[in-house]
């Protein structure tokens, strides 16, 4: 019973032990490439997306499921900040944490801003590397693919450099 | 439209989507952790990602798996190095560092009511269209 008990206390609460959540990742990964012979991917549904938003272009309903993943995504997030036991997000500088409160401008419209430049630079970024995090470093890296090695190294680099230079500057 | 397809994939995305939130990934502070190298958690989540992946890989490799839908052995496809990658990454890096986003987080992130994640979620949108529309423009010459 102290078990059982233990075990539901695990499953709501916000933060799981790293390498628990690492391992379920892959396996969730991998039984997508199992069952549908597809290795995760998340920007591309989003480039798919962006075709459909724009006026007169027709949709290929194969790439649908690519967009019902990304919905998925959404009510993921919905269900887990359901269960989590915490307080609902209210954006305070305590959950933006020190760095990106001295970062995002503090007006409404100038975060805004920030947050939708920030987007586009993920978008275009993904779109001209072919991935992202997940479709290069979780996917692809697992798989061995040198393309998806070199786009991680550099996400990475550039992310830790940006984030160590932007931190000392602001010194946070 | 409603297929098994889809549902599928409804489901992948949602066990994705609350696997990242319990990862810590839709944290924007926990982001900056990792980045400034002061909590390496999201570190280990992505190592071990990668490690149980890499052997899950090897493993249906060596033992010729075949996957369910197709009924031949499981794909291990590699993403081709695009003419736009170094620069295209590094564009990835600076957005990553500066919102404490990436595409799928940016969703999960939406899905928890974190509002902020809205504006940068149209953003990729927008940004994805744009990155389609230049691929095809590299691709042509």
């Amino acid at each position: 019973m102290d078990t059982f008990a233990t075990l539901i206390d695990a499953l709501f609460s916000p933060l799981w032990t790293p390498v628990l959540v690492g391992a379920l990742i892959a396996l969730l990964a991998f039984t997508q490439r199992w069952l549908a012979d597809q290795p995760l991917s998340c920007s591309t549904g989003f480039a798919n997306l962006a075709g459909y938003l724009r006026p007169g272009t027709t949709r290929e309903p194969q790439g649908d499921w690519r967009i019902v993943f990304l919905l998925g995504i959404v009510l993921g997030g919905l269900i887990a900040a359901l269960t989590d036991g915490a307080p609902a997000w209210q954006g305070t500088a305590a959950e933006f944490g020190r760095f990106y409160t001295a970062l995002v401008p503090e007006s409404t419209v100038g975060s805004a801003i920030w947050w939708l430049v920030g987007g586009l630079l993920i978008g275009l970024g993904a779109r001209l590397a072919g991935g992202c995090t997940s479709g290069h470093t979780i996917a692809g890296v697992a798989m061995g693919a040198p393309a998806s090695l070199v786009a991680s190294a550099v996400f990475f680099a550039v992310a830790v450099g940006t984030a160590q230079l932007a931190a000392w500057m602001l010194g946070v | 439209m409603i297929n098994r397809r889809n549902l599928l994939f409804l489901a992948f995305g949602t066990g994705f989507g609350f696997l990242l939130s319990r990862a810590g990934a839709t944290s924007p502070a926990i982001i900056s952790d990792l980045l400034l190298f002061e909590d390496l958690r999201l570190l280990w989540v992505i190592a071990t990602a990668v490690a149980v992946g890499a052997a899950l890989t090897w493993i249906a490799w060596r033992l010729g798996w075949h996957a369910r839908n197709t009924g031949k052995p499981i794909s291990i496809p590699h993403k081709p190095f695009k003419r736009g990658l170094i620069v295209g990454a590094v564009l990835f890096g600076l957005g990553w560092a500066g919102t404490g986003v990436c595409p799928g987080t940016a969703l999960a992130m939406i899905g928890e009511g974190k509002g902020f994640a809205l504006w940068v979620g149209a953003g990729i949108v927008v940004g994805s269209g744009a990155g389609t529309w230049i691929n095809r423009r590299l691709d042509q010459n």
